[in-house]
């Protein structure tokens, strides 16, 4: 158990999709098991207040507070443990894909290598072992963050700041909108 | 089972069923608005989420803050990995040409993961993504691990394995066959960006007495080389120093897509608050970022930097000291700036100008300011001039060799990867350099006067002298690491003339479009499989790093392995080396270490010192900043900056534009490839999986064409096939065309490569013209 948070930072998101392959590396999620944990969206360009706009985020599971996957499970393989984290016993995972389907933000995956539900959880093996995840490591831009609520505080710095589940997102320019279900 | 589209794309990704079963757990457990979502493929709702964050209110809050420091600094290298119970090694990643620090990790022979090295101080632990996927080259099913010989007709793909001996003897064979009847002209060389080993490479070419010749060289780093070197006496453009400046000023650049270690050192500044001025013509990701954007037409680079000195100057923002103590030429390049008046600038650029003054102003007033450069400023009709215009800029502000200015190289003491001694290019006869191809017409790419590059050869004059004999014909060719069918420009007749070749041997890790036709294919080592010595200043311009080998696949040799034993056996093996070792141990010598000491220590790094011209003056004939260049002048060029008009646009041609409307600017870059490689490592390939063509939404819907749809790009040379991928961040004048892509989407298909750049010979790639139209079917 751990009390540090990944914190999301849309300002220096540069598109450079290390995180993607950090993840995918980390995780062995090899080409064939059409998996991919971590993904960078872009959001435009586009014209807001006249101006042009283009924005990159990083999106993972955000390991809700309350995970709908859960509810989707037919057979209780997903759990929510006691710091927040979101996991999938895989032993107990037929490999049904209905939390996949259920997942209302797409962060859930089947790995079609191991037949079973895969999603982010962190690098577990790597935050337990006091190593920050593999795609904050290799962040290129410095927009994923591994911190403390003690650090947090520092950084936010007036910035707009929304928790999505376990996760936070800073901007130093959009009004960030927390939707969860 | 009847699959349901999704309700966004239309992509089947669900049964009626589940759909069913869901919705109706959904509403029983109370999640009402989920069901939005339910409906959407994952693809869609990943970005449907991604959007919903970012949401539309924007309300700007300045940037003041860094973030906190990454968790590298304090850190130790490891050697042995308790967790993962793996053999750490600590090494350079050379996925790409530059050479960052990274771990290896080897469990039971075999390598299982490569990440960035957290004790790195110059890294800070990050690695990209062709670095992170190294493993998957490594270990890539369709790598070629033995030397090949081709059976049966050229290009049908039938190979036979055989020895390096028997290879190297053919070579040998062969090479002395073309010698016999045409001479050493008869031989030429050819590489790509390679990994590092350019100088061995080149002087193993020197020593045999043959030229060589890159799709690179003319068209990426010879001219800034040569630019910032004629006005500073050193390659000052590319090191920015992002960790002390107050301003950055990114010219025709993405750091954290081609310069990972840039990149990060630029986010950093920029997270802190340093300003960020980008100059491009298409809303790149460090455009996105930037507090200034300026978007200029394709290949005016030189007018818009000569229309900023003249704001400097004109409003007398530039370092007077400075100026006056170590400037020479300044009255003359005053004069030179003043036929800039900014309304021309605007007229030519297509920049308001507001932004030219703005970006000016703010270049000059926010010292430290540092400049960051790289391929797009040597792609036009006149590099040299676009390379000094912006060198000028810097050197106007006093902003060389000062804390958060563009800094001058340490003397690290270690082979720098160019240096001219190394490449054996002192030891060249006056007459093996006029018969250099393009000697006469590019000399400071060709001729014996180069500055900052050993001479080779222009690249159309090799293609002539192989397709027409002209002025000698060449009959063989060795190349080291370059597809070149994709990297060079004009691909037909580069095509053409690989195929009219008698012996082409071909050094690579894939069978590729150009290693197919060669007639021996050598399999060379990846960074993870060789030793090597690393002082590249486009990474850290104050150290030398280790790179060790960790591990070996089939019978892969480094590329210096290659060269030192095909040396042996053309009887120039004195003048290479017996062993890589050797070698190594010859780039150490100004430090008094052998190799084998430098594997002990890992890094040799030196205290920055700034100023360092105060001692010894500037490394040019004046011993000053030379805005006005005798050396240009003496071999009868202009020897003031000026803008040319690129020899195929809408105001240089305009009959041609009516035919061609659009100008066509190729070479934009994805982070996850490098030039021509990475494609098929399909981890990456699935993030960029095909030719995507920035286009402006009202130009595509000009000429019918869709978001995605097949689009066909036409210049008088030819056609090409891509995507279409809508962009608000162009010009509807301009499309983009990312370049290196194989088969029908290879730009260099449609480029010219005649009329190239006066004095150094660069294809003005970024700068012809086109036209659109709908395609038909699938790409591919």
């Amino acid at each position: 158990m751990f009390d540090k948070f990944l914190l999301v930072d849309l300002d220096s998101c540069v598109r450079c999709y290390s995180c993607e392959i950090a993840c995918r590396q980390e995780n062995q999620l090899v080409s064939e098991s059409k998996s991919r944990w971590c993904r960078v969206f872009t959001i435009g360009p586009r014209k807001v207040d006249g101006e042009l706009h283009m924005d990159f985020v990083s999106v993972m599971c955000i390991q809700c507070d309350d995970p709908p996957c859960a509810y989707f499970c037919p057979v209780d393989a997903i759990s929510k443990r006691e710091d927040g984290i979101v996991v999938i016993n895989e032993e107990i995972c037929t490999g049904c894909k209905k939390c996949q389907h259920g997942c209302p933000y797409g962060v859930m995956q089947f790995n079609a290598v191991t037949q079973k539900a895969g999603k982010c959880n962190l690098c577990l093996s790597r935050t337990e072992c006091g190593i920050e995840p593999s795609c904050v490591q290799h962040c290129i831009g410095g927009s994923l963050r591994f911190v403390s609520s003690h650090e947090l505080e520092e950084i936010v710095d007036g910035k707009h700041l929304a928790k999505i589940g376990r996760t936070y997102y800073l901007s130093s320019k959009w009004k960030l909108n927390p939707l969860e279900f | 089972m009847s699959k349901i589209p999704c309700r966004k794309c239309g992509h089947p990704f669900s049964t009626e069923k589940t759909y069913q079963q869901l919705s109706k757990i959904a509403h029983q457990k109370g999640l009402t608005n989920i069901e939005e979502f339910l409906s959407l493929c994952h693809e869609c709702k990943l970005g449907l989420f991604s959007e919903k964050i970012v949401g539309i209110d924007l309300e700007m809050v300045p940037r003041t803050k860094p973030l906190p420091s990454r968790r590298s600094e304090k850190l130790e290298p490891i050697k042995y990995d308790m967790r993962l119970g793996t053999t750490v090694y600590k090494t350079e990643c050379f996925s790409c040409n530059q050479g960052c620090d990274a771990v290896v990790h080897v469990k039971e022979g075999r390598v299982v993961k490569v990440e960035g090295d957290v004790s790195s101080h110059i890294t800070k632990g990050v690695l990209c993504s062709k670095g992170l996927a190294s493993k998957e080259h490594l270990y890539h099913k369709e790598r070629v691990l033995y030397p090949l010989k081709r059976e049966g007709k050229r290009g049908k793909g039938s190979w036979k394995r055989i020895s390096w001996d028997e290879a190297l003897n053919t070579i040998t064979f062969q090479f002395k066959e073309v010698e016999k009847e045409y001479g050493k002209e008869g031989i030429i060389f050819a590489t790509g960006t390679s990994r590092g080993w350019l100088q061995p490479f080149y002087r193993f070419a020197n020593a045999y007495g043959c030229q060589y010749t890159a799709p690179g060289t003319a068209q990426c780093a010879l001219p800034r080389f040569t630019g910032s070197t004629l006005v500073g006496g050193t390659r000052f453009l590319e090191n920015p120093d992002y960790e002390n400046t107050r301003c950055m000023l990114v010219w025709g650049a993405n750091p954290t897509s081609t310069f990972p270690v840039k990149g990060r050192g630029m986010m950093e500044a920029w997270t802190r608050g340093a300003k960020l001025v980008v100059i491009d013509p298409l809303l790149s990701e460090a455009a996105s970022k930037a507090d200034l954007w300026i978007q200029l037409r394709p290949g005016t680079d030189a007018a818009l930097a000569l229309g900023m000195l003249n704001v400097i100057i004109g409003e007398e923002l530039y370092d007077k000291n400075f100026v006056e103590k170590w400037c020479f030429g300044f009255e003359e390049l005053k004069k030179r700036v003043k036929e800039y008046p900014l309304e021309k600038v605007e007229q030519i650029t297509w920049v308001p100008k507001d932004k030219i003054l703005q970006g000016a102003r703010l270049y000059a007033k926010e010292k430290p300011s540092c400049i960051t450069v790289v391929v797009a400023i040597e792609q036009n009709a006149d590099t040299l001039s676009t390379c000094r215009s912006i060198a000028m800029l810097a050197a106007l502000t006093g902003n060389i060799d000062i804390p958060g200015g563009n800094l001058i190289q340490m003397p690290v003491k270690v082979g720098s990867w160019l240096e001219g001694d190394i490449a054996l290019t002192d030891k060249l006869t006056d007459e093996q350099h006029e018969k250099r191809l393009g000697s006469k017409t590019y000399p400071l790419l060709a001729g014996k006067h180069t500055v900052s590059f050993p001479p080779s050869a222009f690249n159309y004059d090799v293609w002539q002298a192989i397709l027409a004999e002209k002025p000698y014909p060449i009959r063989a060719l060795f190349c080291q690491g370059s597809n070149m069918l994709q990297a060079y420009s004009n691909s037909k007749m580069v095509l053409a003339a690989l195929k009219r070749l008698d012996f082409f041997v071909g050094v690579d890790f894939y069978m590729n479009a150009t290693t197919e036709l060669a007639d021996l294919f050598l399999p060379a080592a990846t960074w993870m499989e060789r030793d090597y010595v690393t002082c590249s200043d486009q990474v850290s311009a104050n150290s030398a790093v280790l790179q060790q080998r960790v591990h070996s696949v089939g019978e892969c040799w480094s590329d210096l392995k290659i060269l030192n034993e095909l040396a042996k056996r053309l009887g120039i093996g004195d003048r290479m080396f017996s062993t890589d070792e050797a070698f190594f141990d010859y780039l150490l010598r100004p430090s008094r270490m052998t190799f084998d000491d430098f594997r002990q220590i890992g890094l040799i790094e030196l205290p920055w010192e700034y100023k360092k011209y105060q001692k010894n003056g500037f490394a040019t004939p004046s011993g000053k900043i030379q805005l006005f260049d005798t050396k240009l002048e003496g071999l009868g060029f202009d020897p003031l900056p000026n803008y040319r008009e690129p020899t195929e646009s809408p105001v240089s041609t305009p009959e041609l534009a009516k035919d061609y409307p659009l100008i066509i600017t190729t070479g934009g870059r994805s982070p996850v490839f490098r030039h021509s490689e990475f494609r098929n490592i399909s981890i990456l390939r699935e993030i960029v999986p095909d030719l995507y063509i920035s286009i402006h939404p009202e130009t595509a819907r000009r000429y019918g064409v869709e978001e995605n749809d097949p689009v066909i790009v036409e210049s008088p040379r030819g056609k090409i096939e891509g995507k279409a991928s809508f962009t608000w961040g162009i010009d509807p004048r301009v499309i983009q065309v990312p370049s290196h892509w194989p088969g029908k989407s290879n730009v260099n298909l449609i480029m010219d490569n005649e009329h190239c750049s006066p004095m150094v010979g660069s294809a003005q790639l970024r700068c012809q013209l086109c036209r659109i139209k709908k395609g038909k079917g699938v790409v591919r």
